[in-house]
């Protein structure tokens, strides 16, 4: 970055004037950030104070509000005797579902990104670069176009209303981003290396796990927090592909938020959504550097 | 001689148990329905505690949101070859699910308990859309009511609820001079209409008619179309408040409840939310048919039921059975409606006992619309016309309702025309 | 088995294990590419072919040619949806990517506490986009949120009315989904600061040019592609809109100014029972994203050829 200051030793006056320049720049910077930041940060603030304050008080006060004290009455309600999904036991076992579907999910597309990334990226062939692009549409499909061919996919092979039939649609699902992610990040490790392993006389999988993987983790990383976030976040495929109690956490968070004839209960609302968000949320509180960083060394070019 | 004996003894017990155990399949069911939270949720609940006790395995998938989440799972299922055993269904969707073959046949249940003799006749078409009992009816929503808050109708200083629509206006016009909000209401797709029907059937049953129940596109242009829109254009300009969209239904309560709005144009599951918000019949809210130009009881009728699919699996089967029965039965007619609000489908059941007076008005006023000929179906509520014609009517009355500079006229066409092009 | 094995290993040929080797990348691509090739294509056919077919409440497969194609286009909900689609891409692609390189730019100012920035930016991409639209459908209501909030302080004409106005309620819905997803793009811009050659920088500085100067000519043709990146995967999130509409307005209130093509799709298939018509508007859905995308996978192919040629 351009150091103003640097130019202002040559000259005095100028020197002043730039510094304050430089100031009045910073200070810009921080009131640049900290506006947007107000904004940002607004609904997070909101769902953490709703969900320590007393219904009476949120209907009364208003959804912008500091707790008057802090109850956490919402979140044991939420998590074990709330009336929703046709059950009264709160949303502990779509929490449970969810992570049931989501880590093998995210792991097996993961590794199938990689896989599928180191390919198409160290071992070209012909056609692979349009192998490449029509994989990636894959990316574009949205859901309500593919509900009914899934159904119907899911019937004939027996997996239907069933966990694994979840995952099996959010791994084929996911194989488009995460290949588009790793292939492009493969692409940046030296051709030289690969070629120099194979005249040692490495193979495929050689190769894979002594050079490809070792230099992965940023990748990983981006690919891990970008397949998790998105798995668990899914709505239209995990209620219409689960029956019963097998229901993921943001069935029940829609439950609770289109009461449509029902009394809002914005306490227990709110507490819901941030135990459905904890997850996510901590793997981008945690891991967000290293998001960055994956991203730095050229996941997406 | 012993070993005979005994070896008989044991062959014979063999025998009546294989016997037993081929007659007795373990009825068990996965009802699919939208009733996911709150109040609706315990209702549901309630049949699946009588399943339980009747020696039925439980199991329920509700789905919340929109009623097309519930049917996407519901197509899912079927493409998939697994349709559920049953189905929270309704109005023509039962004809035309019927239609693709998949429902089961519920007749022989149906005359052994005796059906025909009990339901209320405008169901029984609905129920029995080729003539044979598919459905379930598990109540009988009223949609044309009013309901007046009493603080807000004190503020406005008006004494009774309007039995005519000029009565409404004149008591609106008070309650605006007294600056309070005439008509509570929250704009939403359904909302809208549920208030266009009721202001449509109140001014026209003939209209009502041939425009909701049969879909007549000539009726839906015609004058007296235009000065239904005129009458909710009136209600929507004048009588309602401006931040009608994006409010919602606990929100719209709550005017009742604080006295900020006067009336309310709402079906009779309405009971359960004002009970929920605290408060009671007669003292905080008074209830009474919306308001008609024709001076009699009108009934503009809604009713839930459970559409069954036929199954391979005989504990399925069983359960199917079991169900419908249990759905029909005196006991859980009761138990269902004290909890929703509306009254059973069932018209041998006793209402004096643990239902709100508003629903003991519902039961009177049904059965003197039947008898004097002016009980119709909802289509706001999906009772009447295919959801094709339905949802292109919707849109057009929820886009007048928040389009103010759109006329009455327009609206009529258009709505004409929005179903006109579903028809070809 | 064993003879052959045998007569391999003394042949000058490839031996059975060393074709195993290099028909291993197929062997592993393979079943992500048959199970991509019939998600992406197969489903996009079915879907097809059913938006030419008569199917209502199941798909049936009796033909009836392309009259959904020209029915569609009469209804007044699908031009509104239509429209808003290609509204609220351009306005939120664009603003994403403007928002999140300046805020790249700020926190890349060596300012302090750069991780909490960060975490403040990035985290709404954690939400989904349901809780998004439910928690702003809060803050934008006039009765409970920011209008109230404003005028129980004291300013008792305030009004921040957007979900409740039928000509303003499009913007709620881009603005939201902006603060979504800016701060992805944020994270990409920050990455491609970073790696920004050094060496250039101070070849052009000591060449004399401002920092605007420096701007323009080293650091935006650097980060050119990523904001290509960016507006790919930001066009993928709004032609998927569907939950934040369904959160936000209640499916496309007020009336049906925020209705989108999914949501249309979604109704008409699965509400309405009118799957053929559903399945028109998905294929043209998909149709404006071929338009945009077809160009640019294009030019990927064309670029990638180029630049293997000479690597």
């Amino acid at each position: 970055m351009v150091d103003a200051a640097v130019r202002a030793s040559i000259d005095d006056a100028a020197a002043s004037l730039a510094a304050r320049r430089h100031f009045a720049g910073r200070v810009g910077v921080y009131a640049f950030l900290t506006f947007f930041a107000f904004i940002y940060v607004l609904p997070l603030f909101v769902i953490v104070a709703n969900s320590f304050r007393e219904l009476p008080e949120i209907i009364q006060n208003g959804l912008i509000g500091f707790p008057h004290s802090i109850s956490f009455k919402a979140w044991g309600t939420v998590w074990s005797s709330y009336c929703v999904g046709g059950t009264c036991a709160g949303i502990q076992h779509n929490f449970f579902n969810s992570l049931e579907m989501t880590i093998p999910a995210t792991i097996i597309s993961t590794m199938l990104g990689l896989l599928n990334g180191y390919i198409l990226s160290k071992w070209r062939f012909y056609g692979s670069e349009v192998i490449f692009t029509c994989m990636i549409f894959g990316v574009f499909m949205p859901g309500q176009v593919s509900l009914m061919p899934w159904a119907f996919i899911l019937g004939q092979v027996g997996l239907a209303n069933s966990i694994a039939g979840l995952i099996l649609i959010h791994c084929v699902q996911g194989v488009s981003f995460t290949t588009l992610f790793c292939r492009n990040y493969y692409v940046n490790i030296p051709d030289d290396l690969i070629k120099a392993a194979r005249i040692d006389g490495a193979g495929f999988w050689r190769i894979f796990f002594k050079i490809i993987l070792p230099l992965s983790p940023p990748i990983l990383i981006v690919t891990v927090i970008w397949q998790f976030t998105g798995i668990w976040n899914e709505y239209l495929f995990g209620v219409v592909f689960t029956a019963g109690r097998a229901q993921p956490i943001t069935a029940s968070l829609v439950g609770m938020a289109t009461g449509g004839t029902n009394v809002r209960v914005y306490d227990v609302m709110s507490a819901g959504v941030l135990i459905g968000a904890i997850p996510p949320l901590l793997i981008y509180f945690f891991g967000g550097k290293y998001f960055v960083r994956g991203l730095t060394q050229g996941a997406i070019k | 001689m012993k070993n005979r004996g005994y070896a008989t003894a044991i062959a014979g017990v063999m025998s009546l148990g294989l016997m037993a155990g081929a007659a007795l399949a373990e009825p068990k069911t996965n009802m699919l329905h939208q009733w996911d939270s709150g109040s609706d949720a315990a209702a549901i609940a309630k049949l699946g505690e009588m399943f339980t006790a009747a020696g039925g395995k439980w199991e329920q998938t509700s789905i919340a949101g929109h009623t097309a989440n519930t049917l996407a799972k519901l197509r899912a299922d079927v493409i998939a070859g697994n349709a559920p055993p049953a189905v929270q269904l309704k109005g023509p969707e039962i004809a035309e699910w019927n239609a693709t073959g998949k429902t089961a046949d519920l007749d022989a249940l149906a005359k052994e308990e005796g059906w025909e003799k009990v339901v209320a006749p405008e169901l029984l078409p609905v129920m029995k859309p080729t003539g044979k009992w598919v459905a379930a009816p598990m109540n009988i929503h009223r949609i044309n009511w009013i309901w007046g808050s009493n603080k807000g109708m004190a503020k406005a200083g008006i004494t009774e609820l309007p039995k005519t629509w000029a009565e409404f206006n004149a008591a609106c016009d008070k309650a605006v001079a007294a600056k309070v909000i005439c008509l509570a209401h929250f704009s939403q797709d359904w909302t809208d209409a549920t208030t266009f029907e009721v202001v449509v059937y109140g001014q026209n049953i003939d209209l009502f008619r041939k425009a909701f129940v049969e879909g007549d596109t000539t009726a839906l242009r015609s004058p007296e179309m235009i000065k239904a829109f005129e009458q909710y254009r009136l209600m929507i300009s004048k009588y309602m408040d401006p931040a009608i969209a994006g409010r919602d239904y606990d929100t719209t309560t709550a005017m009742l409840a604080k006295g900020d709005a006067a009336f309310f144009i709402m079906g009779d599951w309405e009971i359960g939310i004002l009970t929920a918000a605290g408060m009671k019949q007669g003292a905080d809210y008074v209830c009474q048919q919306a308001p008609t130009d024709w001076g009699k009881p009108g009934f503009i009728l809604n009713s839930d039921s459970v559409v069954f699919f036929t199954q391979k699996d005989p504990d399925y089967i069983a359960g199917q059975k079991l169900l419908a029965h249990l759905i029909l039965s005196p006991e859980f007619q009761t138990v269902f409606n004290q909890a929703k609000g509306s009254i059973p489908a069932r018209l041998d059941v006793d209402l004096s006992k643990g239902f709100n007076p508003c629903q003991q008005l519902s039961k009177k006023d049904l059965q003197a619309s039947i008898a004097d000929g002016t009980l119709v179906r909802s289509m706001a509520h999906n009772m009447t016309v295919l959801q094709k014609y339905r949802g292109a009517m919707m849109e057009v009355i929820t886009t007048f309702v928040n389009t103010p500079n759109m006329s009455a006229k327009d609206a009529a066409n258009a709505m004409a025309d929005a179903v006109e092009a579903q028809k070809s | 088995m064993t003879e052959a094995t045998t007569l391999a290993a003394q042949a000058p040929g490839p031996s059975l294990r060393e074709r195993l080797q290099r028909a291993m990348p197929f062997i592993v691509l393979a079943p992500s590419l048959v199970a991509s090739f019939i998600y992406v294509f197969v489903f996009t056919i079915w879907t097809f072919y059913i938006s030419l077919s008569d199917s209502s409440l199941l798909p049936t497969y009796g033909f009836v040619g392309f009259q959904h194609y020209i029915s569609i286009w009469a209804n007044q909900r699908w031009q509104i949806a239509y429209s808003n689609l290609f509204l609220f891409s351009a306005l939120y692609v664009v603003f994403a990517i403007v928002i999140g390189l300046g805020l790249a730019i700020a926190i890349d100012q060596r300012v302090r506490g750069e991780a909490i920035w960060r975490t403040i930016f990035l985290y709404p991409l954690a939400v989904s986009f349901a809780v998004t639209g439910t928690v702003w459908a809060w803050l934008y209501s006039p009765n409970a949120g920011i209008e109230f909030f404003v005028r129980s302080l004291g300013w008792s004409d305030f009004t921040f009315r957007l979900t409740t106005d039928r000509r303003l309620a499009i913007y709620a819905v881009i603005a939201t989904g902006i603060w979504q997803s800016s701060g992805f793009a944020m994270a990409l811009f920050l990455a491609g600061l970073r790696s920004v050659d050094p060496d250039l920088v101070k070849a052009a500085q000591i060449d004399g040019a401002g920092m605007f100067r420096i701007y323009r000519k080293v650091i935006i043709p650097t980060i050119a592609p990523i904001a290509i990146a960016v507006t790919v995967v930001l066009l993928q999130f709004a032609i998927k809109t569907f939950d934040l509409v369904a959160a936000l307005t209640n499916n496309g209130g007020p009336g049906v100014s925020t209705t989108f093509p999914a949501t249309y799709v979604y109704d008409l298939m699965f509400q309405r029972g009118q799957i053929a018509e559903g399945a028109t508007a998905a294929i043209l859905m998909l149709a404006a994203l071929a338009v945009v995308l077809v160009p640019y996978a294009l030019w990927l192919v064309w670029r990638r050829r180029a630049e293997s040629g000479h690597g």
